[in-house]
């Protein structure tokens, strides 16, 4: 896993971290600190920072803007309260708008009511003064039989017209005749001369009174009309209509109506009490004309009308406070005049609805602000929170912004310690792809890191004689789970040269503990291993000199041993003749003994060669044929190892010892390995292959030592073993020849063999011990 | 120029060996002095001797080479003769590169005998150029010694200690080629060439 993988996962886990932190706070959850398990330290500062910040902050806000806020709290619940009040205004003069159209139109229709009756009936009168018999009888007052007609035409008129009385009157006020000339209260022979509707119509006029009956004492509707004949007035004709009817379809409605004549007294109304009330004193002419025509009877006061009137200026309506029926009320009223009549028309609406009206609008009004008021809170409250998180937000980020550099700069620091290593780094995943190499890596196997890059085994860089080791290898390394090991491994260079390095390897654990695949440290150990095989060698050569020098040393020694004596016997020789011919015989006795001397001398030497091949029997002790085996491999092993070449080894159980120099007999076998080793020189390293085998035949033992080298070619094989036959430019031809005599002075043979398959097979035989 | 007496050495660590040479040398008439070992010798004898050195190549403590090497540091005028195995041809070559005379090769008597007289006859040689060097002055031999560098009469004159004039070096040159019996430059680079022992 790279650093920048790492990078980014750690990024990541903050945003989340940050996102949850932010779930909770708008859930309330994190007020105080919180009591989750917080991994990130950054993240906790910065929350814990965020939450003193604001705290602080709204703690001096709270302090230095306290009187600030009251103002403008002050100042919006007054506010508020006038809109409420202008609110709660609109709506009552809305209302009281509706209220006086109602009212105008109630008025309307009423003064149109009352007109229509003065017009029904305004014109009978007059119809009635067209009948002969009226302008008869009025020309002829005491023809009873005429009056008699009249008064049977008058009483049917009036049944027909639906009208309380008719009646027709002479000149000087004397009713002539009436509709009602038989009942008890006959107008017949009465005289009305005093009233104003009689004195207008004499006139000339059509009238029109409202007023109490002299006769009936009830009240009606009088109309008059002058009967003429000609231009001459000789009659009025008068009618008398109730107006009963009318009042008691008032008395039904919710509100007052009331009726006032033109001095302000009412005559029709609603309300019983009311009426013959007037709206403001009298003066004392009204009141003796009212006396004098007897309009409403015989009372001579009128009691003022219990109503409080309030006018509002720019208003045809005004406020009327009275009470109805034992109730305090408050109506709007409103003033029809009709102008024919001089009669004044007052309709009321009752102001409780207004009120009303009023009082809902304000309730709605309160209503609207407090939730106004609310929604304004809470957007503030939400504003507020919206904010912190947003300082929050952009001090996380700055947070991260911060790690995100910290990590960049530590990146850049670990890459160019990486790149200072001299040990070469690579990482590998699970299934064995390289993740990661160093540059140190890169330049010790030879390919860039692009190359090496995804590279799944077999990698490029091993070395084509090692793979099943590099399998092993690996198969270890996966194996060995949580432990650090090292081994060493040979890898080819890209142009060919092979490296030999020591590989560490651990397991890469991540944060949740599960292995993430392998980080190796690879080291050059090249030079070392030289170094260290120089030596090795350098002490198997000791070592091997010391034990037996080897055949060309042997020659050598023993032909500088042999000159010495040789040439001394020479030179003796030589001195001899001279001394002879000088007849020197002391001198030349004692050459000749010289010379003796120097022949024995000669033949020691030679003694002691063969001595030294052929020790005597009491250097011979029991040795352990497995034990010579595994020894001459030991001191052949760095041959063995820098050649490539595998060892098999088919070893009989239980093998007793034999009779033998132990020395002699390595030096046998070390002998035959190399001839084995030299013979496989040209082979690819996988072949070369080497086989060692013992066996037990009765009383001897059979080893075995086989190569896969091309042989012994068959006409040669007859003089392998024969002195100073070599096949080999600087052999000496003497290795096979000694390990021959070797092997026959432990009274064995060495033969070899041809094998089918390719190679030579070197077999000799020894004695058990005992 | 008469014969000197011409000390003759056998230096072998093989005690018959050498005692064989001994007897055989001193059978033929001359007078031999033998040593085991080379340090032995190099501490008995007289290195501005004139002579000759039979030296065995291959013997315990010194080796053949390092005794030749220690008397050409001594510029002795010492012929030396090898005894060398089959094996030590290769450093008989070398010894010769650095000035042995010649090599016998073991156990070749007959070889030696002949070879011997040469040798000889060298160390005679060498015997009397010394004596004709010895005659010459000390200004002489350095005369002599730049003139053999082919060095011109101005150029010795200025580089001899004391400095003299380039006349007085004609003089010494005049007289060195008189002494030495030489005629000229050439030969007298020849000269010495042929005895760099000299020194």
């Amino acid at each position: 896993m790279s650093i920048e993988d790492r990078c980014r996962s750690r990024i990541r886990a903050i945003r989340l971290l940050r996102l949850r932190r932010n779930t909770q706070k708008r859930s309330g959850l994190c007020r105080t600190m919180p009591d989750c398990a917080i991994v990130d330290p950054v993240v906790m500062s910065a929350h814990s920072l965020v939450a003193v910040k604001s705290l602080s902050l709204s703690l001096s806000l709270l302090r230095r803007l306290s009187w600030q806020r009251w103002l403008r709290w002050s100042l919006l619940a007054l506010v508020t309260g006038v809109v409420i009040a202008l609110v709660g205004q609109w709506a009552e003069q809305r209302e009281l708008h509706i209220r006086i159209q109602a009212l105008q139109q109630a008025a309307q229709s009423t003064v149109l009511g009352l007109g229509g009756i003065a017009a029904k009936h305004g014109y009978l009168p007059y119809a009635a003064t067209r009948h002969p018999d009226v302008q008869a009888l009025l020309r002829h007052p005491a023809d009873t039989l005429l009056r008699d007609r009249v008064n049977r035409y008058l009483a049917d008129f009036q049944t027909r017209t639906d009208s309380a009385a008719l009646f027709v009157m002479s000149v000087d006020g004397l009713t002539l005749a009436a509709s009602n000339w038989n009942s008890a209260g006959s107008f017949v022979g009465q005289s009305y001369r005093q009233r104003p509707y009689f004195m207008q119509a004499l006139q000339g006029r059509h009238s029109y009174f409202y007023g109490v009956g002299l006769t009936t004492g009830t009240p009606g509707f009088f109309i008059s009309e002058p009967v003429r004949s000609g231009d001459e007035v000789i009659g009025v004709m008068v009618i008398k209509v109730s107006l009963d009817t009318l009042e008691h379809s008032w008395a039904n409605s919710a509100d007052p109506v009331v009726l006032q004549d033109s001095r302000g007294i009412v005559f029709l109304s609603s309300e019983p009490e009311w009426r013959y009330r007037s709206r403001a004193p009298l003066s004392a002419d009204d009141l003796a004309w009212l006396a004098k025509n007897w309009q409403y009877g015989e009372r001579t006061g009128y009691d003022l009308l219990p109503w409080r009137v309030l006018r509002t200026t720019g208003s045809p309506a005004y406020e009327l406070h009275a009470v109805v029926k034992g109730q305090l009320r408050s109506f709007l009223a409103l003033e029809s005049v009709l102008p024919e009549l001089g009669w004044t028309l007052v309709v009321t609406s009752d102001l409780k609805g207004v009120t009303q009206a009023r009082r809902e609008a304000l309730v709605l009004a309160a209503l609207l602000a407090a939730v106004l008021l609310l929604a304004g809170l809470y957007w503030q409250l939400h504003e507020r929170r919206y904010s912190e998180q947003r300082q929050a937000k952009l001090e996380l980020e700055r947070r991260v912004q911060e790690r995100t550099h910290d990590l960049e700069q530590a990146q850049a620091f670990r890459k160019a310690m990486e790149d200072a290593l001299l040990v070469g780094m690579r990482a590998r995943d699970p299934q064995g792809r390289i993740s990661y190499v160093n540059r140190a890596f890169c330049d010790m196997v030879g390919y860039r890191d692009d190359e090496l890059l995804g590279c799944a085994p077999p990698y490029p860089y091993w070395h084509p004689d090692e793979l099943d080791k590099y399998r092993r290898d690996r198969e270890g390394s996966m194996l060995a789970e949580a432990q650090p090991y090292g081994f060493e491994s040979r890898i080819r260079h890209r142009d060919g040269h092979d490296v030999i390095t020591r590989v560490y390897t651990a397991p890469l654990i991540d944060a949740l503990g599960q292995n993430q695949g392998w980080m190796s440290s690879v080291v050059d150990i090249t030079a070392q291993k030289q170094a260290e095989d120089r030596q090795h060698d350098q002490e198997l050569q000791l070592q091997r000199s010391a034990r037996l020098a080897s055949v060309g040393e042997m020659a050598s020694t023993l032909a500088h041993e042999l000159n010495q004596p040789l040439m001394a016997l020479s030179n003796f020789a030589l001195a001899a003749r001279n001394i002879a011919s000088q007849a020197q015989m002391e001198v030349l006795v004692s050459a000749l003994d010289d010379m003796v001397e120097q022949s024995q001398r000669a033949s020691e030497i030679v003694q002691r060669v063969r001595g030294f091949i052929n020790p005597r029997r009491g250097s011979y002790e029991a040795c352990d044929v497995h034990a010579v085996i595994a020894h001459s491999l030991v001191l052949l092993k760095s041959e063995l190892e820098r050649q490539a070449v595998t060892v098999t080894q088919r070893l009989a159980e239980h093998m007793p010892s034999v009779r033998g120099n132990r020395v002699l007999l390595e030096q046998v076998l070390i002998n035959l390995l190399q001839n084995a080793l030299q013979a496989m020189q040209d082979l690819p390293a996988a072949e070369r292959v080497i086989d060692i085998e013992t066996m037990l035949l009765g009383r001897t033992v059979q080893i075995r030592v086989g190569d896969a080298g091309p042989g012994v070619p068959e006409g040669l094989l007859a003089q392998v073993f024969t002195p100073f036959f070599s096949t080999k430019p600087e052999g000496l031809g003497l290795g096979l020849n000694i390990c021959r005599t070797l092997v026959e002075a432990h009274g064995g043979h060495l033969t070899v063999v041809n094998r089918l398959g390719g190679g030579a097979v070197f077999t000799f035989t020894l004695a058990l011990s005992v | 120029m008469s014969d000197t007496a011409l000390t003759l050495y056998v230096v072998d660590d093989d005690e018959a060996l050498r005692r064989s040479l001994l007897l055989l040398l001193f059978s033929q008439g001359m007078a031999v002095r033998g040593f085991e070992s080379g340090e032995a010798f190099l501490q008995a004898i007289d290195a501005r001797q004139v002579g000759c050195v039979i030296l065995d190549l291959r013997m315990g403590g010194m080796s053949g080479l390092a005794v030749l090497e220690q008397l050409r540091l001594r510029h002795s005028p010492l012929v030396v003769l090898f005894l060398s195995g089959h094996g030590t041809i290769p450093m008989a070559l070398e010894a010769v590169g650095q000035g042995a005379f010649d090599w016998v090769v073991k156990p070749d008597t007959q070889q030696l005998l002949e070879k011997l007289p040469v040798a000889l006859v060298e160390a005679q040689a060498r015997a009397d150029a010394l004596a004709l060097w010895h005659d010459l002055t000390p200004r002489e031999r350095e005369v002599a010694r730049q003139v053999g560098l082919g060095q011109s009469n101005k150029e010795i004159a200025r580089k001899l200690v004391p400095a003299c004039s380039p006349r007085s070096v004609e003089t010494h040159r005049a007289s060195l080629f008189a002494k030495l019996g030489l005629a000229n430059d050439n030969e007298l680079g020849r000269w010495l060439t042929r005895h760099t022992w000299l020194g």
